[in-house]
């Protein structure tokens, strides 16, 4: 079979725009602009981007690296939802022959479909999302963790982020607050929070149960409904709820 | 153009240069640290990408010696004995930093200790994992931490040429391209870490992140750096083929697909391996990449070119549990791994060869160290699956330890030459005053090249033609510019950059394979198909002079283990 005796164009409509001016400019000024790209087989909306970027326009810029679902960069608004582009097949989100691409919503813009990630990483940051080692467990031997124990399991089922901002993307939270750290840095310290090895979950739990933390989810879903890897942020902060509930109430009595 | 200055610059963010940055800080937090990336801090590279785990002698029963005995023999006796002897004990060091530090998953047994897994080439189960994705995993713990550090981070900003003093006898600094503004920037610093990893992208078929390059390399080069076994790329025999302009085309579907038992099929959907080895589809990588390429040359292939792997004749729940990364992937990219066939085809996967360095991973110009794949050594002809994060992650943390070291010894900054920086720039904006030409037609033919004459199977002739051709390319390249030449995130400015590094890098490559008249490991010529005894076992220098490349024959130093009298060639199982 010729792979490419399928001679359909697809109509792709691509949003181009030079750099916000500030983190407070997230949608600058810019303008739709189309092109008719060759159907492939197995084609996905990153290929899409490089086949116009490498014959159509060599001015289009957009970042990707790992291109198979690792490095979490490539992540666009595709069709208007927030989607990792390396591994959409057109297949699945096209239903007649038109496509949009626009970049990522919630962070700055650097040009075209190229987004600054920054504001993410450093939310991960302040969130104190980083593992504290224990000081007093001998380093050069490793703790016996039972992969059936039920806080191991609770933090497998959300460890497996790769960080690509799709749910920071979809959560309309992040888009009216600008202090809130949004899904996945939540869901990372809720893997810490249950991770038996952690120095000081409860200081964990006390980083984000303030209003810039879990209290400010609403619950809308949008980051389970999106998550590429199926993870549930909401279950996560719905556990950092509960948890530094029952925190605060042992505080009390 | 702007000027920094820096104790520490660190080039890469895989898993050498964020340990690096993390060791360095933990010795001595008061030093400015800064990592700069072609990409996003973390997220470029391949230590992202490691699918299989990390081979550590841990278990009851095993031994750093074993490992090493492993590690040499893979490398078919040509590897830097006390390289490997630093990795392998520096695995047990890291891994335990990795867990109890840095905070890692590793899969675990019932009983809660670690699991360790089979790995093809090693006499034990030492592969520590986190399911088929383990290198998400170490690197997301890893940015994370630096994230959480005071540590500088540019991002973004390639490097594109390393900047020595005015004696030429130490690196003063390094020419930072800012990829957002388009402007450059020069960062001067007391030591500099090479850690942009290597990465054969210039392959038809290739599995490493599309951002890689092999920059550092042609940087090393460039500066006269002396580099080692460039000859040895590892070809990996299951990349997935998705046809015609496809960014997936060439990424690996993990290895233990076959360890598992999965089969591979021809065009005609009938098993062949057994025709080449009798451990059939459990052969080694390079075993199993050369008959796959052998019936591709033949015909006998899909509609893409490639062959079939199937799982389907395997209990589907196994598959589904024990591969849960790969059949999602395949599922995403339209492909059936649980109950259907899977095209794919050998794919270039990893640069054994690099800058030549010691175990403490200094390198032969003062202030520059290096770790990771941009080094050569460690792995000698052919690399273990399983060694390539712990090679990485062992350099990095040792090189962090080192840098901290030796800066607290340097009284200053050396003054940069300001001639060769100037040249630096004028060199880098190449392309920006050349009328624009076809980049993607250079990169496809480069990789055309270098597939069908420099790849799995090579000989005099099909060097001496690709040599011919990729010199050729490059002069194509010097007369080829780029768009309207916009400047701030300009790809096609990176892609004539890339371009740049890989051909220079296929030189090296070319280079170094003819000068082997012998079959070792990865590198194999059809006309000098005898394997090279242990016991000769030599390896290619390489340098850079007045313009052309000296291959030099050097021996290899048995200081630790000998190949024994009646030492085999044969591949270990």
């Amino acid at each position: 079979m010729d792979n490419n005796s399928d001679q359909r164009e697809l109509t792709v409509h691509i949003w181009r725009s030079e750099a916000s001016a500030s983190d407070d400019d997230l949608q600058p000024d810019g303008a739709w602009q189309t092109w008719e790209v060759p159907v492939r087989n197995s084609q996905t909306v990153l290929d899409v981007v490089t086949w116009i970027q490498r014959h159509r326009d060599p001015d289009l810029s957009y970042r990707y690296a790992c291109r198979v679902g690792m490095c979490g960069t490539c992540a666009m608004t595709v069709q208007g939802k927030p989607r990792w582009t390396c591994r959409t097949r057109i297949g699945t989100v096209v239903d007649g022959n038109e496509l949009t691409i626009a970049p990522l919503r919630n962070l700055p813009i650097i040009k075209d479909l190229a987004t600054d990630m920054a504001p993410f990483f450093d939310k991960w940051a302040e969130a104190g999302a980083q593992f504290v080692p224990d000081r007093n467990v001998d380093q050069q031997t490793m703790a016996p963790v039972k992969p059936d124990s039920r806080a191991r399991r609770t933090a497998d089922v959300a460890i497996e982020c790769i960080g690509c901002a799709v749910c920071y993307a979809a959560c309309d939270t992040v888009a009216w607050r600008a202090d809130y750290l949004g899904p996945a840095a939540l869901n990372r310290v809720w893997t810490l929070v249950n991770d038996e090895r952690e120095a000081s979950p409860k200081e964990h739990l006390k980083a984000v149960a303030g209003e810039s933390g879990c209290l400010s989810c609403h619950s809308h879903q949008s980051c389970a409904e999106l998550c590429p890897k199926h993870l549930n942020p909401t279950a996560s902060i719905a556990g950092l709820k509960r948890k530094s509930f029952l925190l605060a109430l042992a505080g009390r009595s | 153009m702007e000027r920094r200055r820096t104790d520490i610059l660190i080039l890469g963010s895989g898993g050498a240069g964020l340990f690096a940055a993390i060791h360095a800080h933990r010795k001595n937090s008061d030093l400015d640290i800064t990592v700069a990336v072609k990409g996003l801090l973390g997220k470029s590279g391949c230590t992202r990408m490691v699918q299989g785990g990390y081979n550590v002698a841990l278990a009851l029963g095993d031994s750093v010696e074993r490992h090493f005995r492993d590690t040499v023999e893979g490398g078919k006796w040509i590897n830097n004995q006390d390289l490997a002897w630093t990795l392998v004990n520096g695995a047990v060091e890291r891994i335990h930093e990795l867990e109890n530090e840095i905070g890692c998953f590793f899969d675990r047994n019932p009983d809660g200790s670690i699991h360790q897994k089979a790995f093809a080439g090693q006499t034990f189960d030492r592969t520590v994992h986190k399911g088929d994705l383990t290198g998400i995993e170490i690197i997301s713990r890893l940015a994370e931490q630096v994230w959480a550090r005071n540590i500088n981070r540019l991002e973004e900003h390639r490097a594109v040429a390393l900047i020595k003093n005015k004696t030429g006898d130490r690196l003063a600094g390094v020419l930072l391209l800012d990829i957002r503004s388009g402007k450059f920037l020069f960062v001067e610093a007391k030591a500099v870490l090479l850690a942009t990893g290597g990465g054969p992208t210039m392959y038809r078929y290739h599995t490493p992140s599309g951002d890689k390059s092999c920059d550092g390399m042609a940087m090393a080069l460039a500066a006269g750096l002396p580099l080692r076994d460039m000859e040895m790329v590892q070809f990996h025999p299951t990349g997935l083929v998705a046809g015609e302009d496809t960014r997936i085309t060439g990424t690996i579907i993990e290895e233990g697909l076959r360890g598992a038992g999965g089969y591979l099929l021809n065009g005609d959907e009938e098993r062949f391996m057994a025709d080449y080895d009798p451990r059939a589809e459990r052969a080694t990588r390079d075993i199993v990449s050369r008959a796959m390429y052998d019936q591709m040359r033949a015909g006998r292939t899909a509609k893409n070119g490639g062959v079939y792997i199937t799982m389907k004749h395997l209990d589907a729940k196994m598959v589904k549990k024990q591969f849960k990364g790969m059949v999602e992937r395949c599922a995403d990219c339209g492909f059936d791994l649980v109950s259907g066939l899977v095209e794919v085809v050998p794919t270039a996967h990893y640069m054994m060869g690099g800058v030549v360095f010691q175990t403490d991973c200094r390198t032969e110009l003062t202030g520059l160290f290096a770790a990771g794949e941009d080094t050569g050594g460690v792995h000698g002809a052919n690399r273990l699956g399983g060694n390539g994060v712990g090679n990485s992650t062992v350099f990095g943390g040792i090189a962090g330890d080192t840098m901290a070291g030796w800066v607290a010894e340097q009284s200053g900054f050396a003054e940069a030459d300001e001639g060769e920086l100037a040249a630096a720039v004028e060199r880098t904006s190449h392309p920006l005053n050349r009328a624009p030409g076809d980049l993607n037609d250079l990169r496809e033919r480069l990789s055309n090249v270098m597939w069908d004459d420099a790849g799995i199977i090579r000989d005099a002739q099909g060097l001496e033609r690709v040599s011919k051709a990729v010199n050729a390319l490059h002069d194509d390249l010097m007369n080829t510019g780029i768009g309207s030449g916009q400047r701030h995130y300009d790809i096609a400015w990176q892609d004539w950059l890339n371009l740049d590094s890989q051909m220079t890098v296929s030189k090296m490559i070319i280079a170094a394979a003819q000068a082997r008249d012998d079959s070792a490991g990865a590198h194999f010529r059809s006309d000098f198909s005898d394997t090279l005894a242990p016991r000769q076992a030599w390896y290619t220098e390489l340098r850079q002079i007045n313009g052309s490349l000296q291959v030099s024959r050097q021996s290899v130093d048995f200081n630790r283990i000998k190949p024994n009298v009646d030492e085999g060639s044969e591949d270990k199982p």
